[in-house]
């Protein structure tokens, strides 16, 4: 009898397999990447990540020049969702940049909630999507996570998103790409969600 | 001048020094008092004005000067009245020769560099220290009084060579002008003044009362300062509380509470799970918290009539609402955005100044013509102000970063209030910004 996780490679391989089969290598990276690491744990995916270490440009992994997409502290982090994490360490952060605890409440250092001066927990301050929200709030777009691509970074599996619209300008102001986007949008702006797994 | 405080062989030094210090001391007060005037009526006026008043004549002030542009100056073309020398007593008529001069404009004025003061002293829009720049003129009235005798044994032609030197101040003068102009374009008054006013959170605000909430031995109170001389008075235990005049509405553990403040009768309570009073006589509103829900009520408490203005799950936060000129504004932040919201409380239309799906805005104060709120982002917290029926956004002052932000906010007039507060120290401080 096969080992369960045996079992499990199997038929992501041949989902892979199948689904490569009808797609270009990237937009098949692209759409299937993120469903493909969630929910294999990683075994498919790191089979299409290359071994050797992603070159830094402004952060580990992105080696073209479009910039990070609008964010609270600087890196633009994001969990699966898309809702953004502290860069130093992934912990779940709301959109003034404060961390948060699972219910989305500003926590301090000791994990408490934070108070007013009167004694009450602060309200909660949004914690929202920095391609579909903050990107279409502060620039007007309407702009949608599409393409992904996957480096080594500080040995574990990152991916970098682009984030998608129909602008011919990306944030950097110029001219922007098709990178790993499709239906006809291009690049905007790049975020990165580390998964933790080992590569 | 100095000479005909004792012509001669007629009075000793010592009278002559007498009379000086008589009309110094008319001068530094007449000046004082001018300054103080113009601080007061600058206040009325609003600082924004009369800053750009100011500017605009420094500008033409120093074009004047420099002889680029012909201008009249408004000047009173007379001297000191020379009778008073023989129909008044020394310490009077010296004085009163002070306070002449002290003030300005009743006499000669040979450049427009007093003018340029006064629109100065009025952008300041504050008596006391108005008064203690223009005094600065007084004691240069009196200095030039007695200086030339001190350098010359003839302090006649001291003046005169004083004079002969008319071109060098002419230019210091433009000089001084011009960087007047300079400084009052950017003057902090050309934004907004900002004044800590020491610790406390919550402000509410009617004309010059404030009243504030703060931490006293483990228990929030309530303190209400009047103006001078009148004394605070506290209110305990106390919090969030809504002045209206001489009521104040504010909440404790049973509920909500309206007392006149100053017999500390209580004109009429909301029993239950209420909080954050905003007061309008008869018009309250507040919090109801069923724990499911918090809802924004209004309720008129003449006639009883509770209205449901809006509504929110219990995680997500409706703040602390304000209410003046038949307006009620209020916030409402939640996971996926934030908003200030106005209500027209007799067309009952509700719309929205600021919405966000980013950052959070919150703690709106409002009067019959304006409002104050405070946006939050990563860098740091901003007051914004908007006038209604416009759709420009100032910024009147802000903290940067995250550790410490502004917080609850009040409006009265030209003037806001509002919560800066430090959560890991514990710290909250009541800033005063007026525009």
């Amino acid at each position: 009898m096969r080992r369960p996780d045996e079992l499990f490679d199997g038929a992501a391989r041949s989902l892979s397999a199948r689904l490569a089969a009808g797609m270009t290598r990237r937009s098949f990276l692209g759409r299937m990447g993120g469903a493909v690491l969630a929910a294999t744990g990683g075994a498919a995916v790191a089979a299409a990540v290359k071994p050797e270490k992603g070159e830094a440009f402004h952060f580990c992994g992105h080696i073209w020049t479009t910039g990070s997409c609008p964010n609270p502290l600087g890196l633009p982090r994001i969990d699966r969702n898309g809702n953004p994490l502290r860069p130093s360490d992934g912990h779940p952060i709301d959109n003034l940049g404060r961390p948060v605890d699972a219910s989305g409440w500003a926590i301090d250092g000791s994990g408490e909630r934070l108070r007013g001066p009167d004694g009450e927990v602060l309200p909660r301050a949004p914690r929202t999507r920095l391609c579909e929200e903050w990107t279409n709030e502060r620039y007007g777009l309407n702009s949608i996570m599409q393409g992904s691509w996957y480096r080594c970074c500080g040995g574990q599996i990152r991916k970098l998103v682009d984030c998608c619209s129909s602008s011919k300008k990306r944030i950097n102001g110029d001219a922007s790409l098709t990178g790993y986007c499709w239906d006809g949008k291009r690049v905007f702006c790049v975020l990165y969600y580390d998964s933790g797994l080992k590569c | 001048m100095v000479e005909t405080f004792t012509p001669a062989v007629c009075g000793s030094r010592s009278r002559q020094r007498l009379a000086a210090a008589f009309f110094a001391l008319g001068a530094l007060v007449a000046s004082a008092a001018l300054g103080a005037a113009l601080g007061f009526l600058g206040g009325l006026v609003g600082t924004r004005p009369a800053l750009i008043g100011a500017v605009a004549l420094a500008s033409l002030a120093a074009l004047r000067e420099l002889g680029l542009l012909r201008l009249p100056v408004p000047q009173a073309r007379r001297q000191v009245p020379e009778r008073w020398r023989s129909e008044l007593p020394l310490p009077v008529w010296s004085a009163g020769y002070g306070a002449g001069l002290g003030v300005g404009f009743l006499t000669f004025q040979p450049v427009a560099t007093f003018w340029v003061a006064c629109a100065a002293a009025l952008a300041l829009g504050r008596p006391l220290l108005a008064a203690a720049c223009f005094a600065l003129y007084g004691a240069g009235r009196a200095f030039m009084a007695v200086w030339p005798r001190r350098r010359e044994p003839d302090g006649t032609a001291a003046v005169e060579r004083l004079v002969g030197q008319r071109a060098l101040v002419s230019r210091a003068n433009a000089a001084v002008l011009v960087l007047a102009v300079v400084l009052l374009a950017v003057a902090p008054a050309a934004g907004a003044a900002v004044v800590s006013l020491g610790r406390g959170f919550d402000p509410s605000a009617d004309g010059n009362t404030l009243a504030r909430a703060r931490m006293s031995s483990g228990t929030i109170e309530v303190v209400i300062a009047p103006p001078a001389p009148d004394p605070a008075v506290p209110v305990s235990p106390a919090d969030a509380p809504a002045l209206d005049g001489n009521l104040l509405a504010y909440a404790d553990s049973q509920g909500i509470k309206v007392i006149d403040w100053q017999t500390n009768h209580q004109v009429a309570k909301i029993d239950g799970a209420v909080s954050d009073p905003a007061l309008d006589w008869p018009n309250i509103a507040y919090l109801r918290d069923d724990g499911s829900h918090e809802r924004l009520i209004l309720e008129d408490l003449s006639n009883s009539q509770v209205r449901r203005v809006a509504s929110v799950a219990a995680a997500d936060d409706l703040g602390r609402p304000s209410l003046a000129g038949g307006r009620l504004a209020w916030h409402r932040v939640r996971h996926r955005g934030s908003a200030v919201f106005v209500l027209n409380i007799a067309t009952w239309t509700r719309r929205a100044i600021v919405r966000t799906s980013i950052w959070m805005e919150s703690n709106p104060s409002l009067t019959g013509t304006r409002i104050v709120w405070v946006e939050q982002r990563p860098a740091g917290s901003y007051l914004r102000l908007r006038r209604f029926g416009s759709s420009r956004t100032r910024t009147l002052t802000h903290v940067k970063g995250r550790k410490t932000f502004l917080w609850t906010t009040a409006l009265t007039g030209r003037t806001a209030y509002v919560t800066k507060w430090t959560p890991s120290a514990g710290r909250s401080a009541l800033l005063r910004v007026t525009f």
